[in-house]
């Protein structure tokens, strides 16, 4: 490669106000451009980015028939695009533009005005140097695929694949249960409204659906995803039902049927708390309403001999099918909200407080599946001995703010025991002890939520449960199943005495964690995550939903813990954000993708393993390799690795980048 | 949270002004407050001042209040304040001591147990007031010879600290004997310091008399130095504690591993000689400085399920979440103190948690142990329903060729 014609190159130097005026010596620097080599108008001035800094770029391009230009100013991240622009605008190439950081890189980072002032005098002779060997470069745009991808299907996934459908999109929810709905469907009610959680869940649920803009594929999984931003080729395994949801009319008298007549295993959706069958449906407003079979404990499944009472009784709807295998589908989208949600605390890790021990000691979740209409005990609260319990003790932060566990907040479990608290003195009469550290109630209507309870006349006491034991112990009794009344102990720091309360029943309030596979969730998607194990957002103020990845959105508990009201906010902000992506039909690639010189190929296929990106594949017939500029991403790691040099990359041309390093190194 | 040497390094002779200097002492500005110290706390309720209020009048600069009370020579350095305590603050290595000390100078009369344990172990080595010739004493009577290496000071594997209760305490020096016939079935090369040992100066009387422990550790380690040996073996978690947390700051750097530690490493040779049935239901109690500050949970329950016929129960507050026998912190000779106030003693609480589960036999590893637990036994009139056992007792009872 060679230069092409005259070089006439523009320099400016940027004030930046203060911020790089104030150590680096901007005049000086202009008047050293001056004096090197193509240099034709060399400036310095307070605000490059201002209007009329731009507008001195343009006429000085048009009158002094410029055609490179180098601007040492802040970060290109900032404003690359900003003199890009206005050399386009001027009638120039805007790739004959190179920026040069002297602020994040100089002004911002030194101290010695001197030294700094000669740094800056290197970086800007080696990009005098390299803006030479500039090209003219067009951007290219792509084609950005219409559907989108849900995966995770709770109260964020649902409400972003609504809005998403309703805008004319075509969304594919997947979720990994059997069905949808998550976390929210377990409740009973939901606080600060209390307003009833299937009431105003299972409408939604019914609207997925319904919808004809939404697949729904439950109890399927992603298992690989390829591609870029508008791009995305995502690999489902679906999990075999055993029965047909396009046959089945969800009557449920296979279940009735079953052989077997009483349920035996632990129920999942009831966490455990009651037994199901074989073939079961989680809960009856379940979506979709189909049945599932499971198959480790299916006889026919497997021994093949079953009396197969169900398959009878289905008749000629024909629904159940043990012919289902896992299947494996491709689908193509153009961008992907990812709602996994949480997982809870496990709190069989705090051995004080006796969970896993004491048979009356429970999760939050328990108690909700405990007070739930639609639960093991047909949402009467009950002991497992069939007794009603008369005091209850609701121990908050369990596994949250504490340096053992999780060191976060879990943000929901104040206002959720309140709402035990309240729910179930509401229908027990019981009396209830909540032990807190703080009381934490912001956000819309939760501070009235408290004083509401308050003055209902729950035990508020300020105090973090340190130990809880049996009150009596049967001499010789085995501790394990213990059911008699329990001691929680606890300094009540507001009065400084210690406290034993004997209760017949404990609720702990354990905290949010992420999902027990996020991290190989994260992986797959070539995502970030925060410290915690959330998934970590591009920025916690002014990107809240997006992530590192283009094209991937986050929606809910996935990204940290966090209520409905704001899961639903996020979920809507991530589908607005996927909306504005692919209504805008495609994206623009940067132009500094990497090529072939096909003749110097050998054909080797080292650099194929290597792309993080798989944007290399082998033309068989050519024996050489193809690199798909819509999926590189400019990165460089073939044009540094193939052996016979025959990789090269825009914009990073090794003339560019030789004569940079010349500029560095000669010392004016 | 085990202490790492750095951290208590960082705060070895803090006083309470320069508190806040290290990273360690800083995280006590952390606290938020949530009382789990004091719920936690076997005499929380009994302290004006448990922790966590220590932490808010030092905030509040009200700290003199606090030094004028007694609430921290209630303390028995149990550590179960610092295991569970949410921002992992050390209260029991750090912040307490030192409030200790003060109070224990501003206390009108100092208990007097207290002040003959001290005078004792200032004069002659170990708080009984026992004559430093008579150490040696339990040997005689030992089945298996045991090298003094001050009478033959070859090279030796194993230096063996026996600690004051296992050298005087009639009980303790059973422990000795047997402790003696367990290292040679596992072929272990020791031998001990014999009359030239003296108490290591363990951390809970470190905690309130850091000038005697001061002279305590420099005299074992003048001792501890003419002498070859590739590690040190010590019965006492005390002095275990002293050894592993404290002498490091003195340069101090030998391999030390708790007696249990040892010969769990060892079972394999045990095994064989383990082979008389012992039909008994046990129940482990888990020292504070074995198990909470130095995490051995596993290896002595691990010991006594080597033993043919055991059937191990477990207490109501068991591993981490022990409760002290009350001899931690000087609690040993406080207990007429104790009662005064109307506290009861927590031996006699954690004997009944023992005998709630049924066993017959409550196993130790600690001395301190045998002689509190022995005595609350008698106290609560069980010496009918159980027995109190060192590990190694146990398992020499096992020995079928006995
Ligand atoms: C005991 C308790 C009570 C609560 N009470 C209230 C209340 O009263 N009011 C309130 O506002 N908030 C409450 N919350 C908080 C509430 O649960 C969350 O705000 C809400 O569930 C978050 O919704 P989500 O969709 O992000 O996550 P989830 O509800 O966790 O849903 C995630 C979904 O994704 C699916 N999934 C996960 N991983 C995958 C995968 N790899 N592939 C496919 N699918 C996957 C899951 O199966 C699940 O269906 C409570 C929380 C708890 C623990
Ligand atoms: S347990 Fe820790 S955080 Fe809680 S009050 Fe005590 S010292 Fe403070
Ligand atoms: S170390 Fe034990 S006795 Fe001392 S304050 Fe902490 S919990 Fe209480």
């Amino acid at each position: 490669m060679k230069e092409n014609g005259e070089i006439r190159i523009g320099f400016y130097i940027c004030h930046c106000g203060v911020n790089i005026a104030s150590v680096i010596d901007v005049e000086r620097i202009a008047a050293y451009a001056a004096t090197l080599p193509g240099v034709v108008v060399s400036r310095h001035y307070k605000y490059m980015c201002s209007d009329p800094g731009q507008e001195l770029l343009g006429s000085d391009i048009r009158e002094h028939k410029l055609n490179r230009i180098v601007v040492a100013a802040c970060s290109p991240l900032l404003h690359e695009h900003t003199f890009r622009k206005a050399t386009e605008n001027a009638g120039l190439n805007p790739y004959f533009m190179h920026m040069v950081n002297i602020r994040e890189h100089g002004s911002w980072v030194h101290e010695d005005k001197e030294l700094a002032t000669g740094k800056a005098q290197d970086m800007i002779r080696a990009a005098i140097r390299r803006v030479r060997f500039h090209e003219p470069l067009e951007k290219k745009r792509v084609p950005v695929l219409q559907d989108v991808l849900v995966i995770g299907g709770g109260i964020a996934g649902i409400h972003a694949s609504l809005t998403l459908a309703n805008a004319g999109k075509h969304v594919i929810l997947v979720e990994r249960e059997p069905t949808i709905g998550g976390h929210m469907a377990q409740f009973d009610k939901t606080f600060p409204t209390l307003d009833c959680a299937a009431c105003i869940l299972t409408p939604k649920m019914t609207s997925v659906k319904d919808h004809p803009n939404i697949t729904l594929w439950s109890y399927s999984e992603v298992v690989k995803i390829d591609g870029s931003v508008g791009n995305y080729t995502v690999t489902v395994k679906r999990k075999p039902r055993y029965v047909n949801e396009e046959l089945c009319v969800g009557c449920m008298e296979c279940i009735e049927a079953c052989i077997y007549k009483e349920g035996k295993w632990p129920d999942e959706f009831n966490v455990g708390l009651s037994k199901r069958k074989p073939i079961y449906i989680p809960f009856p407003q379940a979506v979709p309403p189909v049945p599932v079979i499971d198959p480790e404990h299916c006889v026919h499944v497997k021994t093949g001999k079953c009396r197969d009472t169900c398959v009878a009784i289905c008749g000629d709807r024909n629904a159940i099918d043990f012919t289902q295998k896992e299947t494996l589908t491709d689908i193509k989208v153009g961008a992907i909200v990812v709602a996994t949600g949480f997982d809870i605390f496990d709190a069989t890790q705090i051995p004080y407080y006796g969970y896993g021990k004491y048979r009356n000691v429970y999760t939050a979740l328990e108690a909700e599946r405990l007070i739930n209409a639609s639960g093991p005990t047909g949402g009467e609260l009950l002991l497992p001995d069939g007794h009603k319990p008369e005091s209850i003790a609701i121990v908050h932060c369990v596994g949250s703010r504490d340096v053992h566990y999780n060191r976060w907040c879990s943000r929901v479990c104040c206002m959720y025991s309140l709402k035990l608290a309240h729910l179930i003195k509401e229908r027990t009469g019981a009396e209830i002890y909540n032990f807190y550290i703080d009381m934490r109630a912001p956000g819309k209507s939760m501070e009235e939520f408290y004083n509401r309870v308050s003055e209902e006349g729950v035990h508020l006491i300020r105090g973090r449960v340190a130990d809880i034991t049996p009150q009596a112990l049967p001499e010789g009794s085995d501790q394990g199943g213990y059911l008699g009344k329990l001691v929680v102990q606890a300094e009540d720091t507001l009065i400084g005495r210690v406290r034993k309360i004997p209760v017949d029943m404990v609720i702990l309030a354990v905290g949010l964690v992420p999902q027990k596979d996020a991290e190989e969730v994260r992986r797959m998607l070539n995502i970030s995550c925060s410290t915690g194990g959330f998934f970590l957002e591009r920025h916690p103020k002014l990107a809240p939903v997006n992530t590192f990845t283009d094209g991937i959105f986050l929606a809910g508990a996935c990204q940290g813990p966090k209520d409905i009201p704001d899961s639903v906010a996020q979920a809507g902000a991530a589908a607005a954000e996927a909306l504005a992506l692919i209504d805008a039909g495609s994206v623009e690639i940067e132009p500094n993708t990497a090529y072939i010189i096909e003749e110097d190929c050998s054909g080797c296929k080292s650099c194929i393993p290597l792309c993080p990106y798989t944007a290399i594949s082998f033309d068989e017939a050519k024996k050489k390799a193809v690199i798909n500029e819509a999926l590189c991403k400019g990165c460089g790691t073939c044009v540094a690795a193939c052996p016979s040099g025959s990789i090269r990359q825009h914009l990073f041309e090794d003339e560019e980048i030789f004569s940079e390093i010349d500029g560095l190194l000669t010392y004016a | 949270m085990l202490a790492t040497e750095e951290a208590v390094e960082q705060m070895w002779g803090v006083t309470l002004d320069k508190l806040y200097d290290s990273e360690e002492g800083r995280r006590i500005l952390s606290c938020i407050q949530c009382g789990t110290c004091v719920g936690t706390c076997p005499h929380g309720e009994y302290m004006d001042y448990p922790p966590r209020r220590i932490i808010t009048m030092l905030k509040a600069g009200l700290i003199d209040e606090v030094l004028a009370s007694d609430s921290m020579v209630m303390c028995v350095n149990c550590y179960a304040c610092q295991t569970k305590c949410p921002r992992n603050i050390r209260l029991t290595e750090i912040l307490l001591p030192i409030v200790k000390e003060q109070s224990l100078l501003q206390l009108e009369t100092m208990p007097a147990e207290l002040q003959k344990a001290i005078e004792n172990t200032f004069r002659y080595g170990n708080y009984m007031g026992e004559s430093a010739r008579k150490r040696t004493q339990w040997t005689k009577t030992s089945k298996i010879p045991v090298r003094i290496l001050s009478e033959d000071p070859r090279p030796v594997d194993a230096l063996w600290l026996v600690e004051s209760d296992l050298s005087y305490h009639p009980r303790g020096q059973d422990v000795a004997r047997a402790t003696v016939q367990i290292f040679d079935a596992i072929g272990a090369d020791f031998a001990i310091l014999g009359n030239e040992e003296r108490s290591a100066g363990d951390c809970g009387r470190l905690s309130w008399e850091p000038g005697l422990s001061e002279t305590l550790i420099d005299y074992t380690l003048s001792i501890l130095k003419k002498y070859t040996y590739n590690r040190i073996i010590v019965s006492d978690p005390h002095a275990l504690d002293a050894l592993n947390f404290r002498y490091p700051m003195f340069g101090f750097s030998d391999t030390v591993e708790a007696t249990v530690s040892f010969v769990h490493r060892h079972l394999d040779m045990l095994r064989p000689r383990l082979t008389k049935t012992l039909k008994y239901r046990v129940t482990y109690h888990d020292s504070c400085c074995l198990g909470r500050h130095n995490k051995l949970y596993d290896e002595p329950r691990e010991l006594l399920l080597a033993i043919p016929g055991i059937e191990l129960r477990e207490m109501v507050h068991t591993r981490e979440n022990s409760i002290c026998c009350g001899g931690g912190g000087g609690g040993m000779w406080l207990d007429t103190y104790y009662k005064a106030k109307g506290m009861e003693r927590l031996s006699d609480r954690r004997l009944r948690e023992a005998l709630a589960t049924g066993a017959d036999v409550l196993a130790i590893a600690c001395p301190y142990e045998l002689s509190r637990f022995e005595d609350a036994v008698k106290v609560a009139g069980a010496e009918n329903r159980i027995v109190v056992r060192d590990i190694m007792e146990l398992l020499v009872e096992s020995f079928g060729d006995n």
